[in-house]
């Protein structure tokens, strides 16, 4: 097999410094000419978050937000993105505070598995930043270029309008749903009504 | 809160009495930060807990052993999955998140032939290459392995034979990506190409050099891996059939598609102990895998599991390239990371098997169902994987929820020089599912009856036992059905819809945990072990081996740890990451996590909780009996007030003993039958679902759009429903993807055409449906809590009901899947040239008007309908065998009662003649038999 | 999956871009243009007809110029929306191309200089090492053509962009830039019948913008496209048409995704309108003329004689979407 029958791969192509802004901090790496922003951001910035799927651009793992539009690293040449802004889903929460998408999807059943999460919460994000009362047909159209494999789409959409609700100030970031119902009186199983206190 | 129980302190509380016993109010408490966070206990939630044991749960299935540990905290709540704040945050690490310092990176060398002698391998080249640390080929694993014991058929990188494109030759490590790959180049490799098989009809024909030989116990020279024969119950009621469908099947193979590829990360820590980085749903067999093929004991190797990015099955085999990073890292002394493109995880495949099936059928005069007769040829690809386990169920779980009067099954599984196929959810089930679904709509059609009602008919109730001695227990098939039928309106929409919309009903069965494990006979070893520590910050530590892949089983177990201790989720620890903590476990296939890991959690939980309920006691002066758990306190159940803080108790019970230790086993009950094969399929309990689809057919162009899917799903109990539903609609999506658009495309080169994720068509948000998931609790009387598996049976229903819905639309029957536009396009033209129309929208769809069976099948039904509630809710305790609704006695042997009742596990001479195609297989010797000295 | 070196480069202006090109010319040394990527890079990841440089034209000024008579090179996909005044036809086409996240990287550029895409060709360099490579990317060997074997002269890779066949029935033109100088020509004659060569871009040429005539505004259009999925997939078969309403003489059908280019079908146009235009009865005609014209080949996911099949199809729907 061996020959001309392939690509060399060495030399690498030249280093050159590469510079954006990441999750609103500063960043500055040397990368290679030809680098791919995906490669970038998962092996030189450190941003894992970031997945590589199928690297071709269909699954759609690998979104980040580039000047607040949604775009596939996977297929864009790092060169032609630097000096931007760009946001992962480590940028997502404001410190230990979940942003509304994070916590919906993880109350609604928007992530499984998981791999696919960092790109539909930026994606999702996107839509939400431009509006904040979408429809599902909407919701269906921002994400048809995420794939994922786990949920059958339901319940992210469901994610999305539950978070979509909060932006819009119309709900609370949901309770956890394992709080038990407003019945202020502990009771014994046998007696459900006796109050608190009461002697026997 | 008012009215509540204070559990720290920050008020001004008053211990009233210095005996403890009856305190009342506010009491001094041990640190904040311990106990939870709440300060305040919550009250009991009676919606949570069984009307059985005093709340307000209804059971209309009947009260279940667990009952008495329901404390109404967390089982039955839709819950977040565990961990999905580290999901959300992308803090989540997958396989090739881990990065280790000093790494090297590992790339494979692959076959460019599909089926080959290696006559050489010079890697001289390579190892001249600056910047490569190690080098390693099949010379350097000389050990087989496999998943299944019965069949180790694999070797980390190719020993003699190259059996497919993509087979791994040799692989490298070095010091970066592009010097791996330059690196690949410069193998020289000398191939002595050899004929390959592609077609798996070839397959059962004796070859030249067959792509693996079984020495005595080779099939003649064939491809055969596996051939099954199965009969049961009595032939000759197939004889005079009323109603007959007889369906040859073609379906093309299919793959998992989980959204991240394979990773792999091998480290040879410094004290010589292997740490072993991997996306496994079965971290164990990788582990005694790399045992075998290093040469190392097992206590030596740490196999440490990393976030799943989806599995599906497909991440359940020991894999060659664990074994390559493994060796590597050995070689080189560093840490070795190998990730897959997309390309090579459609080569390592172990997708769902290319199938030819046959299912003939046949209905008496009073409608019951006589006979299934069953060929199934399936396509194993390169190697065995999970083939041998895939070849029986491709029959036998096909022998429930029906009553049938006998069951013809053949099977073979033929080794071809494709990827080898393997376990893919609803493993080995979901095809014949489809087909004779299918089959039972033709015959319902053919009897002038709605196909929900001859179900509804020719059901097996609850506790019996099926054809093949398979034993149900709760079964929830038949409220399934009824709601499907309730909620999309069936009866006004069946058979009535104009040309191009449909309506199709589709049934499922499937296994919930193998009854036999795969690598424990014959010692006996527990299925599943769940350890449990609980210290005095009084956080629960739970270790198990159960591998989340997303479905949520870490979330499961957190769950009923939580319920039995009644504290709140965040008490509870799961760590389920390495094998070095964690105990032994199957791992996460044949839907058995929730099941056998989640009843070990609670028996781990229940020995936790009675030397909590012990210290109580003797604080309290209370009986355990008349105490109550609920929310980090223990009290008397007649008044709320005498009570004592759970940590107060935790610490008593560990004045002696320091941190409380637990440990819970699961395993399954012996059952099944004594015939060859009878342990496959044989689970503690059976899934049951139905599905009804509605669809639109564009019939100018063949395109199909599923719209509406309700989805019942009998899971026994709901731990979670959230991820419940989650497992409905996510199967609905996987099985609309087989049924309508995904295929693994080997062209006419043999070749895999499509291995990547534009080309590998998986739906979009577009194609999916609206899915009503609709969940049925049968109350399983083994499950934990009830509960039964959802993760794989809910996909088979959506196939059938999908097909029969484009027979309702366009009068179509297809067998070809998937139905791309192109094969239904054909289909119409083949319908119009029938109808003798020159334009498809003159075509009709079809009309049913009810014969005279039908009022005889919704009395059967009807009467069936109180006969099962009786059985579920053990009102009626009497056996029942398949076989009693053709008026057999269930307390005699059928041998007995029955001339020509038969269990057969080989051919008779005289069937010989007339078997199907897989069947042909059994024409064949194997070579102990034939006189030769191989 | 990593691409083979290269060195990319960032012009800014035109001329800086047709200097560097005719630098790199002179020098022999071998270069392809980018614009969005989504094209480019994943042939690249796949080590398809790789060159050493990559010149990008994303920091060019002026070229994403987005109005009803002119879109630049470098006009993203998903800007190509009714609110900027885009033709309803143009709009349709984008809004199918791909998915909504290609289409935020993908530019009008790209869609229209595709490559040719064919599955013996679109596979990674072990795939196509299987097959003995393929004379589109035959790295050196002199391989054959795989889907049409004993014939080393033709390659039939399908050109699968959405846009083009809507530009054609709008009547644009393209306008071309290189060392050499500048040059406009009618779109219909910018491909070229070949899947290897595509279209008429000289080496260190590239598609600047494209204009559309000042009676595109009176044109309505309607574009159907077959494809198996709502999102992602190219298209299996692509047919646009227009027309000035109640004219039937400016009546314009377009094919794409059928042959290795796309192209208008002035011949069965003219055939009909010759038997004289009868509503539904000339759509049928029409519908049939335009199946018969086109031959597909098998290497895209769904089988040719399907693929032909659905030309009457969408021919009729796309043409009665007119009619409406």
């Amino acid at each position: 097999m061996v020959g001309t029958e392939h690509v060399e791969m060495i030399p690498v192509a030249k280093k050159e410094i590469w510079s954006a802004e990441v999750n609103g901090r500063a960043v500055e790496v040397l990368a290679p000419s030809n680098a791919v922003l995906l490669d970038v951001l998962r092996d030189k910035v450190g941003t894992l978050g970031v997945k590589r799927g199928c690297d071709l651009g269909t699954c759609g793992c690998c979104t980040v937000m580039i000047d607040g539009t949604p775009r596939l690293s996977c297929l864009c040449l790092a060169g032609q993105v630097e000096g931007s802004t760009i946001l992962t889903v480590e940028g997502l929460a404001d410190g230990a505070h979940l942003a509304p998408i994070q916590s919906c999807f993880a109350e609604h059943g928007g992530s499984q598995c998981g791999f696919c999460t960092p790109g539909f919460l930026v994606t999702a994000q996107a839509l939400l930043n431009e509006n904040d009362s979408p429809t599902d047909q909407e919701v269906a159209c921002a994400i048809e270029g995420n794939l994922c494999r786990c949920t059958g789409y339901q319940q992210i959409v469901d994610s999305i309008q539950a978070a979509a609700a909060i932006h819009r100030g119309e709900a609370e970031p949901a309770a956890p749903a394992s709080n038990p119902h407003p019945d202020p009186h502990p009771s014994g199983p046998e007696e459900p009504q006796m109050p608190p206190g009461h002697a026997r | 809160m008012s009215g509540g129980y204070r559990q720290q302190p920050g008020g001004a509380g008053k211990v009233t009495r210095k005996d403890g016993k009856r305190v009342a109010g506010k009491q001094a408490f041990p640190p904040p930060g311990s106990g939870g966070s709440n300060p305040t206990m919550a009250p009991r939630d009676l919606d949570f807990i069984p009307e059985m044991v005093g709340g307000k749960e209804a059971q209309p299935a009947g009260a279940h052993v667990h009952d008495r540990a329901r404390t109404g905290t967390s089982v039955g709540k839709p819950t977040a999955l565990v961990d999905s704040n580290a999901k959300v945050t992308g803090q989540a690490w997958y396989g090739d998140d881990v990065r280790l310092a000093n790494e090297v990176i590992g790339k494979i060398l692959r076959s460019p032939h599909h089926y080959a002698k290696i006559k050489s391998i010079d890697t001289s080249k390579v190892e001249a290459l600056p910047g490569v640390l190690a080098v390693a080929t099949g010379a350097d694993s000389p050990h087989q392995f496999g998943v299944l014991p019965v069949t180790k058929d694999e070797h980390a990188m190719a020993v003699e034979k190259v059996r497919h494109v993509g087979d791994l030759v040799a692989c490298v490590a070095a010091v970066d990506e592009a010097t791996a790959m330059e690196a690949l180049n410069l193998f020289e490799v000398e191939y002595e190409v050899l004929e390959p098989v592609f077609d798996p009809k070839k397959g059962l024909e004796d070859a030249d050099e067959p792509i693996h030989w079984r020495g005595k116990y080779h099939l003649a020279r064939t491809n055969v891996q596996k051939r099954v024969f199965q009969e049961f119950g009595d032939r000759s009621l197939v004889e005079t059939p009323l109603a007959s469908s007889h369906g040859k099947w073609n379906m093309a193979g299919v793959h998992h598609g989980f959204t991240e590829p394979h990773a792999v990360v091998a480290h040879w820590d410094p004290n010589g102990r292997l740490q072993l980085y991997t996306p496994q749903q079965v971290p164990h067999y990788t582990h005694r895998a790399l045992a075998t093929v290093l040469d190392v004991p097992m206590h030596q190797i740490n196999v440490i599991r990393t976030f799943v990015g989806g599995g599906f099955g497909g991440k359940s085999d020991p894999f060659p390239h664990e074994m390559c990073a493994a060796i590597l890292a050995r070689k080189s002394g560093r840490p070795v990371r190998i990730t897959f493109d997309r390309e090579e995880v459609y080569w390592i495949n172990r997708g769902r098997h290319p199938s030819h099936i046959e299912v003939k059928m046949t209905a008496d005069e009073e409608a019951r169902i006589s006979g299934f007769d069953i060929d199934a040829l399936i396509d194993g690809g390169g190697f065995a994987s999970f083939g041998h386990v895939t070849s029986y169920y491709n029959g036998v779980l096909a022998t429930a929820p029906y009553e049938l009067g006998s069951f013809h099954y053949t099977g073979a599984r033929v080794w071809t020089n494709k990827p080898a196929s393997g376990a893919m959810r609803g493993h080995g089930a979901v095809n014949t599912r489809c087909a004779v679904e299918v089959g039972l709509d033709e015959m319902s059609e053919q009897m002038k009856v709605d196909p929900i009602d001859l179900r509804l008919a020719n059901l097996l109730p609850p506790h019996s036992r099926t054809i093949s001695g398979f034993r149900i227990t709760s079964n929830g098939m038949r409220e399934a059905l009824e709601k499907v039928r309730e909620g999309s309106d069936w009866d006004s929409k069946f058979r009535q819809m104009p040309l191009g919309k449909g309506i199709g009903i589709g049934c499922g069965f499937f296994i919930s945990g193998s009854g036999l494990p795969i690598h424990w006979d014959p010692n006996r070893f527990p299925h599943a072990t769940v350890h449990m520590q609980v210290d005095m910050d009084g956080g629960v530590t739970v270790h198990t081996g159960a591998a989340d892949i997303g479905q949520g089983s870490t979330t499961a177990v957190a769950q009923v740890v939580s319920e039995v201790l009644a504290l709140p989720l965040e008490m509870i620890h799961v760590r389920s990451h390495e094998s070095d903590t964690s105990p032994v476990d199957l791992g996460s296939y044949s839907s058995r996590v929730t099941f056998m890991n989640a009843n070990a959690a609670i028996r781990a939980a229940l020995e936790i909780r009675e030397q909590l309920l012990n210290a109580a006691w003797e604080i309290l002066g209370y009986h355990p009996n008349n105490l109550v758990l609920n929310d980090r306190r223990i009290y008397y159940k007649h008044d709320p007030a005498i009570g004592v803080s759970y940590l107060k108790a935790l610490h008593k019970a560990q004045e002696d003993k320091g941190a409380l230790i637990a440990s819970g086993a699961y395993r399954s009950p012996p059952m099944g039958g004594v015939h060859k094969g009878a342990a496959a399929g044989l689970a503690p309990a059976y899934s049951f679902s139905a599905y009804v689809a509605e669809v639109d057919v564009d019939v100018e162009t063949g395109m199909i759009k599923c719209t509406n899917v309700w989805a019942a799903h009998d899971c026994g109990k709901a731990l979670n429903p959230l991820a419940v539903k989650g497992q409905i609609i996510g199967s609905c999506h996987m099985g609309l993807g087989q049924v309508l658009s995904e295929k693994m495309v080997y062209g006419r080169t043999g070749h895999l055409q499509n291995p990547n994720l534009l080309e590998y068509k998986i739906p979009s948000v577009h194609e999916m449906p609206h899915v009503e998931p609709i969940i049925i609790e049968s109350c399983d009387p083994e499950g934990p809590f009830g509960a039964k598996e959802a993760g794989e049976g809910p996909l088979l229903p959506i196939l059938p009901a999908v097909v029969n819905a484009v027979y309702d639309a366009i009068g179509i029957r297809l067998r070809d899947l998937p139905l791309t536009p192109d094969v239904v396009f054909k289909g119409i033209e083949k319908g119009m040239k029938a109808a003798g129309v020159d334009d498809p929208l003159d075509l009709t769809s079809p009309r049913v008007e009810h014969g005279a069976l039908q009022p005889l099948l919704v009395k059967r039904a009807a009467e069936h309908k109180v006969r099962d509630r009786a059985r579920q809710r053990s009102e009626d305790t009497d056996p029942y065998v398949n076989g009693v609704l053709f008026g057999f006695d269930p307390n005699l042997p059928l041998e007995d009662q029955v001339e020509g009742w038969r269990t057969a596990t080989e051919p008779d001479p005289e069937q010989l003649a007339e078997l199907g195609l897989a069947g042909k297989a059994w024409l064949k010797k194997e070579q102990r038999h034939m006189g030769g000295d191989e | 999956m990593l691409m083979p070196p290269f060195t990319l480069h960032h012009p800014t202006t035109v001329d800086e871009a047709c200097e560097l090109a005719a630098k790199l010319m002179a020098a022999g040394e071998g270069f392809d243009w980018v614009a969005g990527g989504t094209d480019l890079v994943p042939n690249y990841k796949w080590h398809i007809n790789t060159k050493p440089h990559v010149i990008s034209l994303a920091k060019i000024q002026g070229t994403d110029t987005i109005s009803s008579n002119e879109l630049g090179c470098m006009v993203r996909l998903a800007d190509l929306t009714e609110e900027n005044g885009v033709h309803s036809v143009v709009v349709q086409a984008a809004s199918k191309v791909a998915s909504s996240l290609v289409r935020t990287n993908a530019t009008l550029g790209g869609n229209l200089c595709l490559d040719t895409r064919c599955f013996w060709y679109n596979q990674g360099e072990d795939w196509r090492r299987s097959i003995d490579w393929c004379h589109k990317a035959d790295c050196g060997t002199g391989a054959d053509c795989r889907v049409i074997p004993n014939q080393n002269t033709l390659c039939v890779a399908t050109y699968q962009g959405d846009i083009a066949p809507t530009l054609m029935v709008l009547g644009a033109s393209v306008h071309l830039i290189g060392p050499n100088g500048a040059r406009t020509l009618p779109i219909d004659s910018f491909y070229q019948l070949d899947g290897m060569k595509k279209n008429v871009l000289e080496e260190g040429e590239f598609l600047l913008k494209i204009t559309l005539p000042e009676d595109a505004n009176k044109r309505i259009g309607s574009y159907q496209k077959l494809r198996v999925r709502d999102s992602w997939d190219f298209p299996e078969a692509g047919v646009a048409a227009s027309w000035i309403e109640g004219d039937p003489t400016s009546l314009v059908v377009a094919t794409t995704a059928l042959e290795s280019i796309p192209r208008t079908h002035p011949e069965e146009v003219a055939s009909v309108l010759e038997a004289g235009w009868d509503g539904n009865a000339s759509v049928k005609a029409l519908s049939t003329a335009v199946q018969k014209s086109v031959k597909p080949v098998n290497n895209t996911a769904l089988p040719p004689r399907y693929r032909r099949s659905m030309v009457r199809v969408l021919t009729k729907r796309a043409v009665q979407g007119l009619l409406e």
